[in-house]
């Protein structure tokens, strides 16, 4: 007989986390049974109320000023809503919209299995028009990490991949590269979002760089 | 329909940085195939969004794995960048206890065929068929050669079905060009579908350039707004132009159709 799996291993891990007293991922708190919000509007009256997973799509689609958000870890996460769900099934489909795989890439890191790549490796297998990023030099590189990366602005994850094994990047402070450390409100415990690897828009203002092209976030 | 409650499918989209367009379709479909209740796990991956598809096979957690390209041709991406981010071997994967199967691009189906001609109903279902120029327009490269094959099947195969007057393939970056639809379609009735998988800057604003239907790009209020003045009368003749083939809902099923044909060419 086949056996259903009655609860996911990521949803087990997502209901520990909220049992232990977590609120926090990237931007969202995380509200009693299960109100998901802008950290910002904790306390914001007129919100505009959701209560399906689809509604995180749309919800972190565009920004304030409507523009289209392709790095759902950018600190631009609209405000002005509230989304209720029911389970903590929901829950983490909601979390998957908001900022895709990073409860499945944190279950993986906690059980050893997600192995960082090093930006010389991502670079090195580009092909096409991408190629020429692999040319960037590891000084040019460290330079750009620490813009593009820094989580005052550009990205709320934490980083746990070097430019090479033995060239850590030295352009951001360290709690960038802590997954205990909440990379936007120091004192409040929150769910990592984890980098294993250099994502495709680095790669292409690493290629920017490298052709001398002026950087377009 | 058949059931996969053991497994999981991901629908893998190229996306973009700049236009919310190209994921728009994508989506869509992994909504429909959700509905439907067919797989254990849906989700999309992206090469330009995210999840991307190396973050992607962190957030399923079936065994059995199914990816179906979003794609209209097998090309550059099909067959050099979807496998490398996915690390796959071939068709069949095996890798820490779990078989990832890669399945050919959603726009090879034989099925397309349909959806063209389903399409070409909607846009002009007034206009007789036998009267009227079907032009697909691709994208076309001198770089691979499949990209453009995908469009010059489907042309074979609509011509030999004898519904409509004539059917031409056309292309932005070939020949022929989009430009010589005047040359080569001789109805009055032109109807002019993007063999494209999403809308974008090609649909909205680049092929109505270069069909004439526009004199320069336009920057309308919505850019859905191109495809709603049918039809234009360009140099005498009466063109409905149709949004991106991939945004046909039925290509859900395209996607479901490339499932079972790879459960059907690699079965047991």
């Amino acid at each position: 007989m086949m056996i259903t799996r009655l609860c996911s291993e990521i949803d087990t891990l997502l209901a520990r986390l909220i049992e232990s007293g977590v609120r926090s991922i990237g931007e969202i708190a995380i509200q009693e049974r299960f109100f998901l919000t802008h950290h910002a509007d904790v306390e914001s009256a007129g919100l505009q109320l959701f209560n399906s997973p689809l509604d995180a799509r749309e919800l972190s689609r565009y920004d304030d000023g409507g523009n289209f958000r392709p790095l759902k870890s950018a600190p631009s996460l609209r405000r002005g809503w509230r989304l209720g769900l029911r389970t903590i099934h929901e829950l983490r489909e909601a979390l998957d919209f908001f900022y895709p795989a990073m409860l499945g890439t944190l279950l993986a890191h906690e059980r050893r299995l997600l192995a960082p790549v090093h930006l010389r490796e991502t670079l090195h297998r580009q092909s096409g028009m991408y190629a020429v990023a692999k040319k960037i030099t590891d000084a040019a590189a460290n330079e750009l990490i620490g813009d593009f990366c820094r989580s005052d602005g550009r990205c709320l994850k934490t980083i746990l991949w070097k430019i090479e094994p033995d060239t850590p990047v030295t352009s951001l402070p360290a709690p960038k590269f802590d997954p205990a450390a909440n990379q936007l409100r120091e004192s409040v415990p929150a769910i990592p979002l984890l980098c294993a690897e250099g994502c495709n828009l680095l790669v292409a203002a690493a290629r920017r760089k490298v052709r001398g092209e002026a950087d377009e976030p | 329909m058949f059931s996969k409650k053991q497994s999981a499918l991901i629908i893998v989209g190229h996306g973009s940085t700049v236009n919310p367009d190209s994921s728009t379709p994508t989506f869509a479909h992994a909504d429909e195939i959700k509905r439907r209740d067919i797989f254990g796990e849906v989700v999309c991956a992206f090469w330009k969004e995210e999840p991307s598809l190396r973050q992607v096979l962190h957030m399923i957690e079936s065994d059995d794995v199914y990816a179906v390209p979003n794609f209209i041709s097998e090309g550059y991406f099909t067959q050099k960048i979807i496998p490398r981010e996915l690390e796959l071997d071939g068709p069949i994967t095996t890798r820490r206890g779990r078989t990832i199967k890669y399945c050919e691009p959603a726009g090879n189906h034989a099925r397309m065929t349909e959806l063209l001609l389903h399409r070409a109903a909607e846009v002009a279902p007034e206009i007789p068929p036998a009267e009227t120029s079907l032009l697909l327009i691709g994208h076309g490269t001198s770089l691979n050669e499949n990209s453009g094959a995908a469009v010059k099947e489907q042309v074979r195969r609509i011509a030999a079905r004898g519904e409509f007057a004539e059917v031409f393939g056309v292309f932005m970056e070939e020949e022929p060009f989009v430009t010589d639809w005047r040359k080569i379609a001789t109805k009055r009735h032109l109807i002019a579908v993007p063999f494209f998988v999403s809308d974008g800057l090609h649909s909205y604003q680049d092929i109505p350039v270069l069909l004439g239907l526009e004199a320069a790009p336009t920057q309308a209020a919505s850019k859905m707004e191109v495809f709603r003045r049918n039809p234009y009368r360009v140099d005498g003749r009466e063109i409905y132009y149709a949004s991106a083939i991939g945004t046909e809902p039925l290509f859900a099923d395209v996607i479901l159709d490339q499932v079972a044909a790879f459960d059907a060419r690699h079965a047991a």
